[in-house]
Order: C-alpha cells, then structure tokens, then sequence
C-alpha cells in the first residue's frame, strides 16, 4: 500500500470516529484553526473539526471556456452520447454520469452548439430525478432553458443554477457521497476533453498543457471529496474510482511547482481585489501522455 | 428516562432540520448578489457556525479568471467575516477591512490553491447557517 493510499485510508478511519462523536450540522465541514490568520478573536476560539475542511472544485465550465478562448475547435465526439443513458442502471453511475452530462453541456453551450443541448438537459434531468432530486430541474427550469436558447449566458446560468439546488439538496439530506460522485464526474469529463483536444493543433495549447498541469491541485481535493467513503465495503464502486485517481494523482504529484507571495492590490469603488501571487508548474509531454492515457481509462470506464 | 431521551432525540432532529431548512432560504437570499454577468460553479457551501467557529474552505481558483464570492447567514448582511489565505497562510483579503461587504470581486492572475475562512461577526449572533457561493466571469 503506498503512502498516499495509506493516508486516506487512515483519514478516513478517522473521520468514522470523529463522525460518530460530533453532531454534524446542514452539511458542514468545518477546518482546525490555525495558530497563525485565522480569523480568531484575542482569545484563540475552539474549533471543531468536524469532517476536514470543505472542499470547492472549479466548474467545468472554466475549463470549456478556456479551451475555445485558446482556439480548440468543437468535437462532438468528445462528449458522452446521450444513447448511453439506458445503461446508467444504478446509483453510482447515475450520480457520476450526472456530473460528466452537466460538463458536457457546459461544452456545447460554450461552443454555441446548443441545437445538442436539449438532449443533454433532458438525460441530466432524467438522472438528477432518478437519484432523487427531481426538484432541482423542475419542468420551470426546462420551459426557462427552453425560452432562452439563443441567449448562451442565460442557458449557462440557467442550468448550473439547477446543478447548485441539485447540490444543495444532497447536501441538505446527508447524501454528500452522491453530491461528491457528481463533482467528481464534471471534474473528469472536463479533464479527458481537455486532454484529447490537445492532440490537434490550435492557436494556444500552452496555455490548455499549463490547465492540464494545474489539476494537480484540483484532483487532491477531489480525492478528499472522496475519501469518506473510501473502502466502504456498500460502496465499492467508490473505492474503485478513489484507487483510480490516485494512481492518476502519483503523476501529478511529480510535477515540479512554485509559488511566490505578492501582496494583493483593492479597488473599493468596484469592489475588486487583484490577486497577484505567482505560481509556475511544469509538466513533460511524458507527464502530459500518461495523464491523457489514465483519465481516458477512468473516464471510459465510468460512461460504459 | 426514555421519555426524556426521546424528547431531546426529537429537539435534535428538529433543531437539525430547522438548520436545513434556514440554510436553504440563505442560499436563495444570497443569489442575490450573483448578477447575470457570473456564473454558479454549481455547489453551495454551507456550514452551522457556533460561537466563534471557523469554516474553512479550500478552493482552487484559475488565472486569468474573475470570481465573485458571496457569504451569507440569517442575520442581517455584514454579519459574516471572511478571509482569503494563500498556501503559506499569507492574507490575500479580508472583508473586515471591507466593511464585512457581503460579497467581493476577485481577479486571479494566476491559478492559485486557497483557503477561505469564515466565521460569525463576534458579538452579532451566538450560532447560526454560514453559506457562501462562488461564481465566474467569463
């Protein structure tokens, strides 16, 4: 067992115990202060540490946007087809396929090919109901998408606000493997399109290999956001995905990174703040290959 | 003694669905300051603050991109504090320095990992559901 698989095995060991000794609250998780900028009083205020920190994992939009900003062109064949949907038979599936249709509509809404779009909204809407939250694309949303289809930022905020009450429901009913199994399933459909698309030539892949290379921070947190669930003998499929991204993880892990500190400058009359800190991180094509090669295995594996 | 286990058994499963229930209404109140120019990044980050406890959140932000965060409770707007650390735990910002501004702008030159800090404004409310959402600029 190497280290890393260790340490979550052993976090979430913990996190059993700790679980079962603190009253949790509306899905919170709640960090251990630190000695040093914390947001304390004088007197240090007890923490309680509840289930580690909560987790934020971009949109997969961000990284659709990026890609047509960089000159990658639209591929269809990118995309999960909607025909697979009859096979997304049991939970796991459905919660992680939810996730890689939203991604996917995040793409074809950036890419302006919303004529797809209706066929993706309706398999998400038709998983989201299977596991149990059907309030979150209400026929309200869908008249709304509906009206709105020329207009892609409406289409965009109309359907990420579905995704937000969809994740805002799990968490609410204590079903934040579910909302995990979602993110996690955005994350890596946003991960293998950016990755095959690096196999053509457009006007700036640096920028795209440099996106690549920063997931490096991103599938930590992922990871975490799945590690409570890790070695769950009811939840094997978990377990499977979790080993899978952090076989993934042992490549990033190489990657040579830096950061430098630079203070931060405010515009109060636009309410703005420019973060300036620099950081530079470097990947090989070796590194860029192997990464392609293991999110296209693990992506696969989860759409079949 | 049954009778009263079951009495505080059932105040706690009320207390915790009333919990729920008011972190639901805070986040709709919060879109509010998510204007059409940003999108959702589709999650909602909630967390029952007691006393002087602190949420922590760890986020990654791209560069080259533009996210407002937003922080909201049932209390009336500026009662939350919150701050943006770097991987050294260098202040990036504070809204206490912001009048507690509810919600803030950020530019992000580069990918940055990040911690978030938030936490009732001392002496303004003993517990309550802290949510913040964040969204993006195009």
């Amino acid at each position: 067992m190497n280290l890393y698989r260790l340490s979550v095995t052993l976090i979430t060991g913990f996190f059993g115990a700790v679980l079962l000794l603190v009253p949790s609250g509306c899905g919170p998780k709640k960090g251990e202060d630190s000695e040093k900028d914390s947001l304390e009083t004088p007197t240090a205020p007890p923490l309680i540490s509840v289930n580690g920190e909560l987790f934020s994992i971009p949109s997969p939009i961000q990284s659709s946007a990026l890609l047509k900003k960089s000159g990658a062109k639209y591929s269809q064949e990118l995309l999960n087809q909607t025909s697979n949907l009859p096979a997304y038979s049991n939970n796991f599936k459905k919660a992680v396929n939810l996730g890689i249709y939203g991604a996917d509509l995040g793409y074809i809404i950036i890419y302006s090919q919303t004529q797809n779009s209706l066929g993706y909204l309706n398999a998400i809407k038709k998983l989201s109901d299977d596991i149990g939250v059907s309030g979150a694309f209400d026929e309200k949303l869908m008249k709304r998408f509906e009206k709105n289809m020329s207009n892609n930022d409406s289409l965009l905020s109309i359907f990420t606000s579905g995704y937000r009450s969809a994740d805002g429901y799990l968490k609410n009913n204590d079903r934040n493997e579910v909302s995990g199994l979602v993110i996690a399933g955005g994350w890596i459909e946003s991960m293998y399109f950016t990755c095959k698309v690096l196999k053509n030539d457009f006007a700036d892949k640096n920028t795209v290999i440099r996106r690549v290379a920063e997931q490096k921070y991103t599938l930590d947190k992922v990871i975490k956001l799945l590690t409570p669930y890790y070695q769950n003998p009811e939840l094997p499929e978990y377990t499977e995905l979790a080993d899978q991204l952090i076989e993934l993880y042992h490549v990033f892990e190489e990657l040579q990174a830096e950061y430098k500190y630079v203070p931060s400058t405010t515009d109060v009359a636009s309410k703005t703040t420019t973060i300036r800190s620099l950081t530079d991180i470097r990947i090989s094509p070796e590194q860029l290959n192997e990464i392609t090669s293991q999110i296209d295995a693990i992506r696969n594996n989860l759409v079949k | 003694m049954i009778r009263n286990f079951s009495l505080a058994l059932l105040f706690v499963l009320f207390s915790a669905f009333g919990a729920m229930a008011q972190c639901d209404t805070i986040v709709q109140s919060c879109e509010k300051h998510m204007t059409a120019k940003f999108i959702s990044d589709g999650q909602s980050y909630r967390a029952l603050l007691l006393d002087s406890e602190t949420a922590e959140f760890q986020s990654t932000f791209y560069g080259d991109a533009t996210y407002r965060i937003s922080v909201c409770s049932s209390l009336p707007e500026g009662n939350i504090l919150f701050k943006i650390l770097d991987k050294e735990r260098n202040v990036l910002f504070s809204n206490a320095d912001q009048k507690n501004a509810p919600y803030w702008d950020f530019k992000f030159l580069n990918t940055l990992d990040c911690t978030i800090e938030a936490k009732l404004t001392p002496g303004m409310s003993k517990s309550g559901c802290a949510v913040m959402l964040i969204s993006f600029k195009q």
